[in-house]
Order: C-alpha cells, then sequence, then structure tokens
C-alpha cells in the first residue's frame, strides 16, 4: 500500500508536533511546508481512510496511520544520518536530499541504510529514530559502517564519527580533551572502568559517555 | 596542596606572570625552579587547587610569578579551572607562559590559542620533551614559533634543562593575532557582546567568546563590569544558538580543535615503535580488572610494613623509648627542677600532663616518625602515577555513593592529611560530590598520623583485629556514603579523568615533598597538641577532669566498655584525633586496655572529626552551617557506631 507524498508528509508533521507536544490542526495547517500538500479536505479524507482521527482543533494518529508516519519519520531521519556522516554534506542540501529519499526508500535498503550506520538512536538534530526490525535482531550479514565506541574491542581503534549526548556539558568536556569527530580513539580498556588512549592520552570514562560516541572502526 | 600560601608581595613591574597549561604537565616544577618556593608536585591532575606565588629575578629585575591549576579549556568545568580563568581576568598579568605537554601538543594549543585570543603576550615551554621523544615524535619548534608567531622552547623542568632560557622569553613578549576565524553566524554574535563590554585586563573578544559558549561562571564579572546587560548578552547568545544544532560552546571549540589540528600535522610528525616500555606495562597492569586487584592489595600491604611496622613500630621506639624517656624527659626534668623544684611550672612542663612530657613527646616521638615515613610512601605513591589507576579500580563503587573514581584522589590524599583532601574537594564537579567526600573524610578516613598509631596499636593486637578496624570503618563510611548521596540533592558528575604515564619518582621530589610536609606538620599539628595538653593539665588541676571522667563515664565505661582513664583520650581527641589516639596508645602500652577495648576505642576514635584545622577548613569549603551539622552527626554517630561494635563484640564472644 503505497501512500501518495502528501498524505506521508501530514502524517510525519502530525507526529513530529506530537514530539513537541501538540495536537492542534490550526498548528498543523499553519506550517509550510503542509500548507503546501494539504488542507483541511486533505485531512477528512485521511480521517476517511482510517488513518487520522479528528475531534475539534485535535488531531491523533490511528494505528494505521501510526505505521506508516514511523516508518516516513525513520526513512526520513535515517536518510539525514547517511548524508550526514557518510556523504558528509551541507545542512541545506541535506535537508533537500533528506525529504526526496524518504518517499523512494524501500524497507530493505532502509534496514540496510540504518545497519549500515549502526543503528543510530538519533537524527543529526538530536531526534530519536523509531527502531526498525533490524534495530531488535543482532547479528547479520551487513557489517555496520559506524558502530558504539563501546562494541569495539580491547586494542581496536576508531575514528569518531558522531557523539550523541543531550547533556550539553558533556559535549563541552569532552571537546576540551580532544574527543570529538574526527578524532581517532583507541579502546585500552574495557572494565572495571573503560580507558581510551587519544593521542598521548589516557582517560577514563564512564560506560554511559562511551556508548554515546559512535565510530567509524579502523583496520 | 600548597602548603605556603603566603604572597609575594614584593617584585618590580607590579605585573605578574602567570603560569598556565593543562594538569599534570609541569606548571609547579617550573614554578619552583623559578621562585625557589616549593610548590607540590605530583604526578596526577589536580595537584595544584590553590594558587601559589612566589618571586623569580630575571634580567636583575625582580618578577612576581603566580602558578595556576591546570586547565583543559579557559571556559571552567569545575572550580580548580575557574581558579585560573579567574586569575587571567582578574589580576594584573603581564604575560603568560604555557606550559605544554610535548608529546600531547593537540590539547596544549587549544588553550594556546585561547590565550591568544585573550590578547595576551605568551612563551612557550614544550615541557616533557624527553618523553615525546622516547614516544618518537619530533616537533618541529621553528616551525611552531613561526606559525604561531610566539617564542617556542624545549624543556624538561624535572632536570631543569633549558629552564635558563625561559627567563629571555619574557623580555620579548611576542603578542599574536588570533589565527582563528569562526563561522560568520558566531563572529557576528561575538561583535554584537563585544559592543557591550567595557575595556578589560583581557580583551572583549575573548570574553565575548566565553560568554557566547555560554560560561554561566562569568555572570558575576558582567553584573561588575557591564551592569544591566547580562539580558541582552543573554538574548544575543540564545538568539546565535536557535542558528545551530549544537551547543556554540561546542562548535567554538571545534573550530579550535580544527585550527589546531592543521598547526600539529604541519609541525609534528610520529614515529613507530615497536616495544612498550615496561613502565606502560605496569600503568596497564595496575588497572587491569584481574591483575589490578593483586597490585592494590600488594600496595596496601606495603604501605601497612613501611608505615605500621616500620614506622609506628621500630622508629617509635626508638624515639620514644629511647631519645625521650631515655634523654629527653629525664634531662628536662633535671632542668626544670633546677628553678623549679616542683609546684605549677613544673608540672606544667614536666608533669604528668606537662609540655615536654606530653605533648612534645606524642607530638615529636611518637607522631612524626610515623608522618614522615607515611609521607615518604605516599609521595612515591603520587609521583608514580598510581593514584588515578586506582581510581579506575574504585569507581564502580563509587558509583553507589553518588561519586565517581575521580572522589578516590581526595579520600587517598585525606590518609596523608584531611585538612588538605578537604581542600583537594575542589576538583570534584558537583557541589553534591563535594559534600559527600567532605563528609567522609571528616568521618573515617584516619590522617597518616592517626593511621601510624592505629596501625601501631592493632599491629600489637593481631593482624585479625586490624581486618575487623578496617571492615568496620569502611563499612561505616560506605553506608553513610550511600545514605548522603540519596538524602543530598544535586547532582553527580560524569567521571571523565585523565591517567598519567607511569613514571619513576625522582628522589629529590620526594624528600623534598616529605620535607615540605613534615614542616607543616610541625607548624600545625605541635600547638594545637600544647593547647591540648593546656587543657588537660588545667581539668587536672582544677579537679574538672574528674567530674568529666564521671559524667563521661555512663557511656565511656558502660555504653563502650572503655576504662575510665581513656576520657582524656576522648577530650583531646575533639582537638586532634591523632593526639587522642597517641593517648590510647600510651593506655594500650601500660596494659590498661585489653584487645578488644583497643579496637572499640579505636574505632570510636578514628570516626571523630579529624581536628579542629579540618574543621575550619570544613567551614572554609561548605560554610558554616554545613560545617557544624556535620560535627554534630559524626560526634555522637561515632560513640553509637563504638558502642554497637562492643555490644556485637560481647555478643558474638569474640576475641583477638
Amino acid at each position: 500500500m503505497k501512500q501518495d507524498k502528501g498524505v506521508e508528509e501530514v502524517l510525519e508533521f502530525v507526529w513530529s508536533q506530537r514530539e513537541r507536544g501538540s495536537n492542534s490542526i490550526r498548528e498543523l495547517l499553519a506550517i509550510e511546508e503542509v500548507a503546501e500538500e494539504a488542507d483541511i479536505e486533505t485531512l477528512r479524507r485521511m480521517a476517511g481512510n482510517n488513518l487520522i482521527r479528528m475531534d475539534g482543533d485535535a488531531v491523533v494518529l490511528s494505528s494505521d496511520g501510526e505505521k506508516l508516519a514511523e516508518a516516513a519519520i525513520r526513512r526520513h531521519r535515517l536518510a539525514e544520518r547517511l548524508l550526514t556522516e557518510v556523504l558528509s554534506m551541507d545542512a541545506e542540501s541535506i535537508e533537500k536530499n533528506a525529504c526526496s529519499f524518504e518517499h523512494t526508500l524501500s524497507h530493505e535498503v532502509t534496514d540496510s541504510i540504518c545497519t549500515l550506520l549502526g543503528h543510530p538512536p538519533t537524527c543529526p538534530h538530536g531526534l530519536p529514530i523509531p527502531k526498525g526490525d533490524c534495530c531488535r535482531k543482532t547479528g547479520g550479514e551487513l557489517k555496520p559502517i559506524l558502530q558504539q565506541l563501546s562494541a569495539l574491542d580491547v586494542g581496536e581503534t576508531g575514528r569518531i564519527a558522531f557523539i550523541v549526548s543531550n547533556v550539553h556539558s558533556r559535549l563541552d568536556k569532552l571537546g576540551t580533551l580532544g574527543i570529538v569527530p574526527g578524532s581517532s580513539v583507541r579502546v585500552h580498556q574495557k572494565r572495571p572502568a573503560f580507558v581510551i588512549q587519544i593521542g598521548e592520552t589516557t582517560l577514563a570514562l564512564d560506560p554511559e559517555i562511551i556508548k554515546e560516541i559512535y565510530v567509524k572502526k579502523i583496520f | 596542596m600548597n602548603h605556603g600560601g603566603s604572597k609575594a608581595r614584593e617584585h618590580d613591574s607590579g605585573e605578574w606572570l602567570v603560569l598556565v597549561g593543562n594538569p599534570n604537565v609541569g606548571k609547579s616544577v617550573i614554578f619552583g625552579a623559578l621562585t625557589g618556593r616549593y610548590a607540590t608536585v605530583s604526578n596526577y591532575p589536580g595537584t595544584t587547587v590553590e594558587v601559589s606565588r612566589g618571586t623569580a629575578r630575571i634580567g636583575g629585575r625582580k618578577q612576581g610569578i603566580i602558578d595556576s591549576p591546570g586547565v583543559n579549556s579557559l571556559v571552567p568545568m569545575s572550580e580548580d579551572e575557574k581558579v585560573t580563568r579567574d586569575i587571567l581576568l582578574n589580576e594584573n598579568i603581564g604575560s603568560a607562559l604555557q606550559v605544554m605537554d610535548s608529546k600531547n601538543l593537540r590539547r596544549s594549543l587549544l588553550i594556546t590559542l585561547q590565550l591568544v585570543e585573550m590578547n595576551l603576550p605568551v612563551t612557550l615551554a614544550l615541557n616533557m620533551y624527553d618523553e615525546a621523544g622516547e614516544r618518537g615524535i619530533s616537533v618541529d619548534i621553528e616551525k611552531l614559533s613561526k606559525t604561531l608567531g610566539l617564542s617556542v622552547i624545549p624543556t624538561i623542568a624535572t632536570q631543569r634543562w633549558n629552564l635558563d632560557k625561559l627567563s629571555d622569553a619574557f623580555h620579548h613578549r611576542a603578542h599574536s593575532e588570533s589565527v582563528i576565524k569562526y563561522p560568520e553566524l558566531i563572529e557576528d554574535g561575538i561583535r554584537r557582546i563585544e559592543a557591550l563590554l567595557p575595556q578589560a585586563r583581557i580583551s572583549a573578544r575573548s570574553i565575548a567568546i566565553m560568554l557566547l559558549s555560554g560560561d554561566a561562571t562569568l555572570s558575576g564579572w558582567v553584573d561588575k563590569n557591564a551592569p544591566g546587560r547580562a539580558g541582552e548578552i543573554e538574548d544575543i547568545r540564545s538568539g546565535v544558538q536557535t542558528r545551530f544544532t549544537d551547543p556554540v560552546g561546542y562548535i567554538i571549540n571545534r573550530v579550535r580543535l580544527k585550527t589546531v589540528d592543521a598547526i600539529v600535522s604541519d609541525v609534528v610528525t610520529q614515529e613507530k615503535l615497536g616495544k612498550s616500555k615496561l613502565s606502560t606495562v605496569i600503568g596497564s597492569l595496575s588497572m587491569h580488572p584481574v591483575w589490578g586487584i593483586p597490585i592494590l592489595l600488594a600496595v596496601l600491604f606495603l604501605m601497612y610494613e613501611f608505615v605500621g611496622v616500620l614506622g609506628a613500630g621500630v622508629s617509635v621506639n626508638f624515639f620514644e623509648t629511647t631519645i625521650f624517656k631515655g634523654f629527653v624527659n629525664p634531662w628536662a626534668e633535671r632542668v626544670v627542677a633546677l628553678v623549679f623544684p616542683s609546684g605549677l611550672m613544673h608540672d606544667l612542663i614536666v608533669g604528668q600532663y606537662g609540655i615536654v612530657t606530653m605533648a612534645f613527646t606524642y607530638a615529636i616521638a611518637i607522631v612524626l616518625p610515623i608522618v614522615g615515613f607515611f609521607f615518604i610512601f605516599f609521595s612515591f605513591l603520587e609521583d608514580s602515577g598510581y593514584l588515578p589507576r586506582l581510581a579506575v579500580m574504585v569507581d564502580k563503587i563509587f558509583k553507589l555513593m553518588g561519586l565517581n573514581g575521580k572522589a578516590v584522589l581526595p579520600m587517598v590524599l585525606g590518609l596523608g592529611c584531611d585538612t588538605m583532601a578537604t581542600m583537594t574537594t575542589r576538583i570534584l564537579e558537583t557541589k553534591k560530590e563535594r559534600v559527600i567526600v567532605t563528609l567522609l573524610l571528616a568521618l573515617g578516613v584516619p590522617c597518616s598520623a592517626q593511621l601510624g598509631v592505629i596501625l601501631g596499636m592493632l599491629g600489637a593486637v593481631s593482624f585479625y583485629a586490624t581486618l575487623w578496624w578496617a571492615g568496620v570503618v569502611v563499612i561505616v563510611m560506605f553506608i553513610v556514603g550511600l545514605l548522603a548521596s540519596k538524602v543530598l540533592p544535586g547532582e553527580s558528575s560524569d567521571f571523565i579523568l585523565e591517567i598519567p604515564p607511569m613514571r619513576m619518582p625522582q628522589m629529590s621530589n620526594i624528600a623534598l615533598k616529605t620535607l615540605v610536609r613534615v614542616e607543616w606538620y610541625l607548624k600545625e599539628a605541635v600547638p594545637l597538641f600544647i593547647l591540648g595538653t593546656l587543657v588537660l593539665f588545667t581539668l587536672d588541676k582544677t579537679h574538672a577532669l574528674k567530674y568529666l571522667e564521671a559524667a563521661g563515664s555512663p557511656i565511656i565505661v558502660n555504653f563502650l566498655n572503655l576504662p575510665i582513664e581513656s576520657t582524656q583520650a576522648f577530650i583531646i581527641g575533639f582537638l586532634r584525633r591523632d593526639y587522642g589516639a597517641a593517648g590510647l596508645l600510651v593506655l594500650q602500652k601500660d596494659g590498661m586496655l585489653t584487645p578488644v577495648q583497643t579496637v572499640v576505642a579505636l574505632v570510636t576514635m578514628t570516626l571523630f572529626v579529624p581536628c579542629i584545622a579540618n574543621f575550619f577548613m570544613m567551614i572554609k569549603e561548605r560554610g558554616l552551617k554545613a560545617a557544624v551539622l556535620m560535627s554534630l552527626f559524626i560526634f555522637p554517630f561515632a560513640v553509637l557506631v563504638g558502642g554497637a561494635l562492643n555490644f556485637i563484640f560481647k555478643v558474638l564472644n569474640v576475641s583477638f
């Protein structure tokens, strides 16, 4: 069941509005990208197809709509990650391309990208990426390009691709120690505490921080 | 830790030269070499938490020099980093000497760029030049100097190599143009904030960048120097922030690192070396999940042998029995008897509670040798680089107490002196952690003087008794820490700790450090010992001691099941617990304490607040209210634990 682009777009915006804590139809239709694709009539049609439910100014996703929205959001945000980390595009062209990517990616390709990137938990803007089947299964033929630093074995080295942390002070602190995307780190030991080497600096770090660091393994 | 603390007042220009750099790069060594004043030098980050000042003769002029705590960034993340930033911001700084770790140029240059941004004249000392060479790292000094427009001098501070060349550099005070351009959106924010700031000692641009990075510790400075502008500045900052997804401070830092990386790849060449050194292997083993534990136990055992047996046993015996009982006291009695054959003055000097017979005997014959031995051992540990590795080993346990492995540094320092250690809690990042560690130090960590006396007494009982004492104290501290972490509000911080390389300690530094600490002990402790003796003397002569003993007897005799004479040990234990412990030692030697009583008395005494000086330090670091509350908790709690232990021994019918 392939939905048309406009419907998918609307579902995605209902989803991301919900992340921000809003369910207002008025606010939804006021968003530029939504207004381009849809109006109140589109919403009514979608309600008729049992994708959303409307109640006054409030809009919620039905279970069918929820599934479609989740998949679309996942494709969009994974595409953003792919374009940022692997192709190093700038912010503007990422947005443009991610939008067209998300409507064409098949389920299999989406999962492959997800695996390739090491099942990233968030998009470059820090918003959560919904989990797919591939994230729940472990193993498989495709070796991820990116993985959490904690997944490296003792003695292995990785180049930092990105750090997902919601704690700003943590990013700052790591930054002053030279732990930023682009730096190479070597895992010195994992127990009793994590110890890594970066250049001639040896650092002991919390395992929670190690999990936030995504690296590309260097052989 | 700085035991001096007096300010050097006289120097010619009125402008200070400040030593700055990353933690553990050798600033204090260079400070010592330039000024001839000793600032404590160790091999772990965070040794200097206080500012030392001194003067040096440079080219016939007296130059005031400041040694600052190490920083990784001039946007402070902890209290000791703030100390350094505030020096640069508020003091009359003429120029900066940045001490760099030659093998770690990347992190050093991150600070250099910030100093240059401040528009300070900077000289760079490429320190530990030998270690870089050993690791196959070579730095093109000329190129580095040219790129930055600053003079760069390779040094090996511990060997004093090239330090004389540093003084030349102070004459050619090189300023340098800032080499960094930030993204235009950020540059725009910098310009707009800059326009709101007054002239300052350091460039307004650098302050604007700090403010844009979201440096909350600057709010005091803004209120004072740009009153009423805080709101506008925050508006600009949040305006810039909305244009980026990452925090602005992080972006700024990344731009700096990019610049640094370009410089580093230009001037540093790394040669691959095959074999790892023995010290590297030992360093790795000492934090290995399996091998680390026997190594820790071996270190503890060595400490017991060196401090407890050799220090507290052999040398105390020699000093107390041979020197004091054999020579000093009889001689003092003879001399005093010539002047005051009897009476108050006679007793005051050589009586039962006499200044010579009690205060000096305790301080010099019993405690001093122990403290000396402990400091030698401890300095060796400090300089080897073992302590941060210990932090790795205990991180998980400390997590349960709302702390992380880093907290082991002040705790272990507490084994040297709790007062100094209380000050070192500054290296911890959150207030909650500092409060918990201050409490645990005051409650359970025995300082060297006390530890030595205790080990000596327990050694005379049995190793089994030592285990009971240590076990009870550790468990009590753990439980109190666990509860405190639940009760106290606030956050715990991330465990991010730099592990320095293992190094062979330099004997000269160990000797010097031990001497400085012993001198400090004598200055700090002896007056209190005399005061304590005077208190006892007065109580005894006015017969108040009898009343106090009678008043204390329900607790001391019934609850703790100790002889009534131990009351006086506990009274002076209020002043210094090592003095109290020394009193217990004398009781034990006179055969007045059974083994079980010894353990109960020692546990109780260990849990007392360490000393008056420690109490004052608690007030200084944590505030009067917190210090008083902690003490009000600690003393009754100590007695309670002692009583409970006595009860347990009785029920279980334990004997040693």
